[in-house]
């Protein structure tokens, strides 16, 4: 008999009682933010120390840890596993690519209405599919993207299709300056931080509470006076928002984009798997995971070249087979239980 | 079940390039993909039982997981040893073609196409009549009684991969005797069949069959009357269709959509 | 005290395809009081909670709760109208403590609270009052079948509903554990809670109910006073079938 539980967020009430309890519960409330203030600093001094190739690759990472919490609200949190979730990164950046070629929107304008865009576009293809279950949600939004990846291959005259489409960024038709490396850093870090506020303070509220309900018993939620549809269908919408963002600013750091990289399904199966080995339905574990996982990826390219896919995909088995249930979770559940031995965890999940 | 659907992945690949080595070896390729299919089943029984067998209890996308993980590594490793360039298989017959009236069946698909009728047909057969097959079908159902009874499902869910395995594997010769592959394909061909299968329903063995057709005729109907590529769209907008009317696919049994594992 | 009942059900009915689970359930439940519904297995009991919480939709007839028309009803919808429910099989929150799997229904029922600690306060009273004091940050996987389908008992009353559906509560219980539940259920009609109790255990439908409704193929077979329903001969040939029933006929 498996039990897989997570140690609730802001229990472990001490002896002395509700009041005292909600003092320490109080403490240990600010700290993740306290933490998370510390780490955005830290980020910004290693800007500094970092060349402009590095500088890249962090920015990257910071891309990835967005869209990894964006992913663990609807996947994570609610448990609707969004096997499309690249769709709105591509929503996004091609409303973006085309807002400031065709119509001459700043970049800044195209990237909040990009965000809208794929928000809206969320909750037009979540209301029907939100209602189905399991592998049948997974593979539906997994068809809605590539669905997307063709129709924008298509519209040629508006999107470029194949050949793909250009943001201006010199001459008179540039409407906002190129942000260059040290712009792209602050901007991809900007909307990490932004993801992960919005990551903890669904995770530590109302809001949260209702999602995981829903994931664990969708039924009883409904009983209990949560209305499951509009609860699925922000969450869908807020995740897709900020993945419209990142995707607008993909658009304009790549300067030219093509459908097969802005639809690519790699590109959801790489943030669900930080999700996953990071840890799901924390704020923590895409967190980690994200970093922890491109990091991995880019050592790995550039130290193993040939072999470098390879290898990675040994450790996602090895990662998925001895913590199933991610990173963060399992410390948490360690913690609580006492039992660190990697082997008993891997007799919890195995058949 | 999920799993049989992810054995396409790597199946089909190998298959075909197993087709090839054996047609190397002076084998007809129709008859060379039951050597594939062979192989694919023990290297695919092998996988479940001490693999993917470590994993089954917890939530579905963790075996997505550590599936996909698995097609990292293959693909990468076919495009080591194999490399990455497109192969076809040749036969001298299936290019020909059988004239109906004003209608021209190629060979090579039409004999694909019967194959796996036939292969559909037998495994439904097999799957509602002999003892093995039903204790597949409990185990779907509910595991934890099924194992009461004596079924051991460790040996059952290996036995269902391999046989997802094998059946790519043939999938995959068929493929190169009407096309061209390479080890990159994997995905695309993964990609149909999860759509086709979910298409079709769930738990019931001939969805696939079902789903099957009806992308093959909205592609080939689609390919006629519309322009350019959007044909590709097509079939992603048909799943998406039918999954909002029929939320369990086709013929699927809404038993499977959401079950309780034991 | 108005007469308007809490729940009402006029001709109430579903068929799934070619079964008709329940059909033409007419009748109706005044406040504060306690309706015990039974009949054997397969009489569609479970169907019959469904309709009335909006689990399932009705294929024919109406549910009016409070007088207002609520038929076909997301679950969402009756439970912020004051209807709780507790299900047959326990539908605990795994992931969460005992005490948030409460605080949801404080949380998001018409009655409660937006706050979360004011919200996390009031399920520790609900768990006192269930008799679960010191469980509150316990994962619902530890707990044994009674605390379980006590904290059934808690998420629904964390609602602070007006009507009460309790979907076989005392099935599995031992003798000792049953006596506690009946004085809960007492102790909520006290208050005011009008309750339905769908049952099995008789000893228990005799304890509590003032009136109790008997289904049988889906159909109201017969409703009315608690002994003299449980004495009628055609609830008995339902439960124990014809041959039974003749034999006991013979007898008397």
């Amino acid at each position: 008999m498996s039990t897989s539980t997570q140690t609730p967020p802001s229990t472990n009430v001490p002896r002395q009682g509700i009041s005292g309890a909600m003092r320490s519960a109080q403490a240990r409330r600010l700290f993740p933010w306290v933490l998370g203030l510390v780490g955005l600093l830290a980020a910004l001094g290693l800007q500094s120390q970092l060349y402009s190739g590095q500088e890249r690759t962090v920015a990257t990472i910071f891309m990835f840890v967005a869209l990894a919490q964006a992913w663990n609200l609807i996947g994570g949190f609610a448990g609707y596993a969004s096997f499309g979730q690249v769709a709105f990164f591509g929503v996004g950046g091609y409303f973006t690519a085309v807002a400031m070629s065709h119509w001459h929107f700043s970049f800044w304008m195209s990237l909040l209405l990009s965000g809208f865009v794929a928000a809206l576009f969320a909750v037009i293809i979540g209301i029907p599919l939100l209602r189905l279950k399991g592998h049948y949600f997974a593979i539906a939004t997994l068809g809605v993207a590539e669905g997307m990846r063709e129709v924008v291959t298509n519209l040629t005259d508006l999107t470029g299709g194949g050949a793909g489409i250009t943001v201006p960024t010199v001459g008179n038709n540039a409407t906002t300056a190129y942000l260059g490396n040290d712009g792209f850093y602050l901007l991809f870090l900007g909307l990490a931080v932004l993801s992960v506020i919005v990551g903890g303070l669904v995770a530590r509220n109302k809001f949260g509470y209702a999602l995981r309900a829903i994931n664990q018993d969708e039924d009883a939620a409904a009983a209990l006076g949560i209305n499951t549809t509009r609860m699925k269908v922000l969450t869908f919408a807020l995740s897709g928002f900020i993945t419209g963002l990142v995707g607008a600013s993909y658009a304009f750091q790549q300067v030219t984009i093509f459908p097969e990289r802005l639809f690519d399904v790699d590109i959801t199966v790489l943030m669900i798997i930080m999700v996953i080995i990071g840890g799901s339905g924390t704020v923590l574990g895409p967190l980690l995971g994200a970093v922890a996982l491109q990091f991995l990826s880019e050592f790995l390219r550039q130290n193993f070249t040939n072999l470098h896919t390879f290898i990675l995909g040994a450790i996602i088995i090895v990662a998925v087979v001895l913590l199933p249930q991610g990173a963060v979770n399992y410390v948490r559940e360690a913690r609580r239980t006492k039992e660190f031995s990697l082997l008993a965890n891997v007799r919890k999940y195995r058949l | 079940m999920s799993g049989f659907l992810q054995a396409t992945v790597y199946g089909l690949l190998q298959g075909g390039l197993l087709a090839l080595v054996a047609v190397g070896f002076g084998l007809d390729p129709f008859l060379g993909m039951f050597v594939s299919a062979a192989v694919l089943f023990v290297f695919g029984y092998v996988l479940q039982r001490f693999l993917i067998n470590l994993v089954i209890n917890g939530p579905i996308f963790i075996t997505l997981l550590l599936t996909f993980g698995l097609d990292l590594m293959i693909v990468q490793g076919m495009n080591l040893v194999f490399s990455a360039d497109y192969r076809s298989i040749k036969t001298s017959y299936a290019s020909e073609s059988l004239a109906f009236g004003g209608v021209r069946v190629p060979l090579g698909r039409l004999l694909a196409f019967a194959l796996a009728v036939a292969i559909t047909i037998l495994l439904v057969a097999v799957v509602n009549r002999t003892r093995t097959g039903m204790s597949i079908l409990a185990t779907g159902m509910d595991r934890g009684a099924a194992r009461l009874m004596g079924i051991r499902a460790r040996h059952v869910y290996a036995l269902t991969f391999g046989i997802a395995a094998g059946l790519a594997g043939m999938a995959g010769a068929m493929i190169g005797t009407v096309g061209t592959f390479n080890p990159s394909a994997a995905a695309s061909f993964t990609l149909m069949s999860f759509v086709v299968a979910v298409l079709g329903g769930l738990g019931n063995m001939y969805g696939a069959l079902v789903g099957g057709l009806v992308i093959g005729l909205v592609q080939a109907w689609g390919g006629q009357y519309l322009p350019g590529t959007w044909v590709n769209a097509l079939a992603f907008l048909v799943l998406i269709v039918v999954l909002i009317f029929r939320p369990t696919g086709l013929v699927g049994r809404a038993f499977y959509a959401s079950r309780q594992e034991v | 005290m108005s007469a308007v009942p809490v729940l009402e059900t006029r001709g109430l009915g579903r068929r799934f395809g070619g079964l008709q689970a329940v059909s033409d359930v007419t009748f109706s439940v005044p406040a504060g009081q306690v309706l015990g519904v039974i009949g054997p297995n397969g009489a569609g009991k479970s169907t019959f909670i469904n309709l009335v919480t909006g689990h399932t939709k009705p294929t024919e007839g109406r549910v009016l709760i409070d007088g207002k028309d609520l038929t076909g009803a997301r679950p969402w919808v009756i439970a912020q109208a004051g209807v709780a429910r507790t299900f047959q099989i326990v539908k605990p929150f795994r992931g969460m403590s005992v005490r948030e799997n409460v605080a949801v229904g404080i949380l998001y029922g018409s009655n409660g609270t937006n706050i979360m600690s004011k919200a996390l306060k009031a399920a520790e009273e609900v768990l006192e009052e269930v008799g679960m004091a010191g469980l509150g940050d316990r994962p619902p996987g530890e707990l044994s079948v009674a605390d379980a389908r006590r904290l059934e008992f808690a998420k629904a009353l964390a609602l602070r509903p007006r009507l009460l559906l309790l979907d076989e509560v005392m099935a599995g219980l031992r003798h000792t554990e049953i006596e506690p539940s009946l004085e809960l259920i007492r102790k909520l009609k006290a208050r005011g809670i009008t309750i339905i109790v769908v049952e099995h255990v008789m000893k228990a439908i005799l304890a509590v109910s003032d009136q109790v409704l008997v289904l049988h193929q889906g159909k109201v077979l017969t409703s009315g006073d608690p002994r003299d329903v449980l004495s009628d001969p055609r609830v008995i040939e339902a439960y124990l079938g014809h041959r039974y029933a003749k034999r006991r006929e013979g007898e008397s």
